[in-house]
């Protein structure tokens, strides 16, 4: 039995996702052919044994649930713990910078008192991990720590995400600072990101909780970078997070990096699985005029034209001739003969009927809203 | 009552590791799957699946019978094996003989009809149609039928038919059939007329205990009212290596009978968590099925890979079953074959190799379960292989 529960923020908004974010939260956004955002931080957290997960969900959770339901397919259907669905509070909805709004956790406080585990492992709902969380939770309790932020070291002339946040942390893993990224100079930027996952003592987060719980709205990693002196707070290195989704070219960059075996040995060929909702898709049938290179192809799709360098979920019917390059194409899509896309996104159950050209580019793919026709 | 015991020894050896039941099918699926989503679909909520040869990786596979949606308050999914019991008690000696010892399961329930099924057939079928025929027509018995090309009805068990649909003869598996109208092994009994014509079974010392052999010609020689509920559309024995290479194989045509597209009547199935698959710059891929969790660098036509399929570059797969978890290594070749689950096949292996001399008849070559190819090597058309016995 895990010494810890979990609580994920799936409540993230973003009005930098061009219309895929526009009626779910980040969490419920498809990603890599068959998952949603928000499995990856699930997925981890059962893999590490933790089987008490609270979900703080958005206003428009309706995404989000008709994807989870009671979640069996993450093993969390039990009698003891499960999934618990924790409603969040309105204004954290779209843009809000604070990492872990404390009034979202106030509102459920009943979740976090009525176990009693030592533990909560909390976790963002807009990033793509695998991350094992048993050592890290093994860590926490040997060095008697209070805090466990998980980061990781990066380049940071690579990193252009502008809402990071960024640790110090001295020879003993400790914690010394707690910096926003962009309230530093680029030549100040320490080496190591924050990746929006950290462990915290029950007790700990009760007491944050009742003490700063009046102040509005307040982000949990505010106040642990105010009371770092006071707080034993240790830092723990992981390298399995692939990066977190807040902008459409966070999403095209992060699917595209799929294509690389390194990436997706590593999110997805090691022993724990990334579960997700079971739909039990036929397998995807190729006809004999299929062209299909260096591609991801989920199942359930019926393929008769060229794909290149792209991304398919689902149930997506590609008629003969057509050319899709450079594209994701999410559940359901239907490209009719002849039809071309290139750095393109369909959202779920686009139509493209024949001979059209959608056309992006690399910096700016196109973003075609859902159900739209063509 | 589901019948899933049987060992299947004509399956060679796809069958040496499992019961039949649970051989992979259409890449994702396994036999199985095709009645349990039936009875699900037929709004079935209590089955007892009778197991007997090797029901480890079955019994794994159903668990509780949730990924049918059979988990329910009101019955659910039984396993049942053989088991002893104060005085007696013996392996299941004959399908009719396996219900017939687990009689106490189904006066548990005391159902008022009680539909027989086999676990190794793939067809979609809605029960609910047959018995409302089996109500209309106030039958016993009735039997599903279908229509068969005449070459081939010597292997089933025949039927001959008044012009309202009665039975008036019943032959298992005769040389030179009357007609082409065969029992698809799909029984609804009325819940008393299986129960007497089970113990009449029983008392025959003669009798080898077979629905289709025994009990079936026994109760039509007593008078009773027999129907056969003619059923169209596809049903496939998959009994033997020919029978379930083509039912496979004809997956891959357009417009397919089994349609397992169709939202409407979907076929469940127990499935690994796999991400979806990828495609390499060099792979080519035509006219095939192909499953989450594959990585394809090679060459596929006609064929169908299973979950989790490796397929290393340069390596040509045309006309084959590749079961799950199958690798194939680089500069290999593979035609006309059945790889069987989990087997690793090295580098440069030619199998399924048209020889100098090309054989009289091109068989299929079947591989089995867990095998390992060491590399290099080339195994003739026709060839069945089977691991070494040596632990």
């Amino acid at each position: 039995m895990s010494n810890a529960i979990g609580i994920i923020f799936a409540n993230s908004g973003s009005d930098n996702l061009q219309g895929l974010a526009q009626e779910r939260p980040i969490a419920a956004v498809p990603f890599g052919g068959r998952y949603r955002i928000l499995d990856f931080a699930l997925s981890s957290m059962v893999n590490s044994g933790i089987r008490t997960i609270g979900l703080v969900t958005p206003h428009q959770y309706r995404p989000l649930l008709d994807h989870l339901g009671a979640g069996k397919d993450w093993f969390l259907e039990r009698k003891d713990g499960g999934l618990f669905i924790l409603p969040g509070v309105m204004h954290s909805l779209a843009g809000s910078k604070d990492t872990f709004c404390i009034k979202d956790l106030q509102n459920n406080l009943e979740y976090l008192q009525k176990d009693y585990v030592e533990n909560v492992l909390i976790s963002s709902g807009d990033q793509i991990f695998n991350i094992n969380f048993r050592d890290t939770l093994e860590f926490h309790k040997d060095k008697h720590a209070d805090v466990t932020l998980i980061y990781k070291a990066v380049n940071p002339s690579d990193d252009d995400s502008q809402d990071q946040i960024l640790l110090e942390v001295d020879g003993d893993q400790k914690v010394s600072k707690i910096h926003n990224k962009h309230s530093l100079e680029r030549e100040e930027l320490a080496p190591l990101n924050f990746v929006n996952i950290i462990i915290i003592r029950r007790e700990l987060l009760l007491d944050i909780i009742e003490k700063y719980g009046s102040y509005g709205c307040i982000g949990l990693m505010e106040i642990l970078a105010s009371n770092i002196e006071v707080l034993r707070i240790l830092g723990s290195p992981t390298n399995s997070s692939i990066g977190t989704i807040h902008t459409i070219n966070d999403y095209f960059d992060r699917s595209m990096d799929l294509l690389d075996f390194k990436v997706r040995d590593q999110l997805w060929l090691g022993v724990d699985r990334t579960h997700t909702k079971i739909v039990d898709n036929p397998p995807t049938k190729y006809t004999a005029q299929a062209k299909v290179s260096n591609s991801l192809i989920a199942s359930g799709c019926s393929i008769a034209g060229e794909v290149t360098n792209s991304i398919v979920f689902r149930g997506v019917i590609l008629e003969q001739g057509c050319r899709i390059q450079n594209s994701i194409i999410l559940p359901k899509c239907h490209i009719h003969s002849n039809a071309q896309t290139n750095y393109t996104i369909l959202d779920k159950s686009v139509i493209v009927h024949g001979e059209n050209v959608l056309k992006g580019s690399e910096s700016h793919p196109l973003v075609v809203l859902k159900k739209t026709v063509i | 009552m589901l019948l899933a015991g049987g060992q299947g020894s004509r399956l060679g050896g796809l069958t040496r590791n499992r019961a039949k039941p649970a051989v992979s099918f259409c890449g994702k699926y396994r036999i199985i799957d095709f009645t349990l989503s039936n009875c699900t679909n037929s709004n079935i909520n209590t089955v007892g699946v009778l197991i007997q040869y090797k029901p480890f990786l079955l019994n794994s596979y159903i668990g509780l019978g949730s990924a049918w949606d059979l988990d329910n308050p009101f019955g659910g999914v039984h396993i049942l094996p053989p088991f002893l019991g104060e005085t007696e008690g013996s392996w299941y000696n004959g399908t009719a003989n396996a219900v017939y010892q687990n009689y106490e399961f189904i006066d548990y329930y005391d159902p008022e009809y009680v539909i027989i099924l086999s676990g190794d057939h793939v067809y979609k079928m809605d029960y609910s149609l047959m018995l409302k025929f089996h109500k209309e027509k106030n039958a016993e018995i009735t039997l599903a039928a279908i229509q068969v090309p005449r070459e081939e009805a010597s292997r089933f068990g025949i039927l001959t038919i008044d012009s309202e649909d009665r039975v008036t003869k019943f032959t298992e598996k005769p040389a030179n059939p009357e007609s082409d109208l065969v029992s698809m092994g799909v029984y609804i009994f009325n819940g008393p007329t299986l129960k007497q014509a089970l113990i009449t079974d029983k008392a025959d010392y003669l009798s080898q205990n077979d629905f289709g052999k025994n009990i079936i010609p026994n109760q039509l020689s007593t008078g009773k009212r027999v129907f056969a509920y003619k059923f169209q559309g596809y049903w496939r024995d998959v009994g033997t290596i020919e029978s379930y290479y083509q039912a496979n194989m004809e997956s891959l045509k357009d417009g397919h009978f089994l349609n397992i597209f169709d939202p409407k009547f979907r076929i469940f199935s127990n499935e690994d968590i796999f991400p979806p698959h990828f495609v390499g710059s060099a792979a080519e891929i035509e006219n095939s099925l192909i499953c989450n969790g594959c990585t394809v660098h090679g060459k596929v036509s006609n064929s169908i890979l299973g979950a989790g399929v490796y397929v290393g570059e340069g390596v040509e797969i045309k006309d084959s079953i590749i079961l799950p978890y199958v690798k194939l290594h680089k500069g290999s070749s593979v035609y006309r074959t059945i790889i069987g689950e989990n087997a690793e096949v090295m580098g440069n292996c030619s199998i399924g190799a048209r020889g100098e001399f090309a054989p009289a008849y091109e068989g299929i070559t079947v591989i089995e379960d867990y095998h390992l190819i060491t590399e290099g090597t080339v195994i003739e058309s026709g060839k069945h292989v089977y691991r070494s016995r040596a632990m």
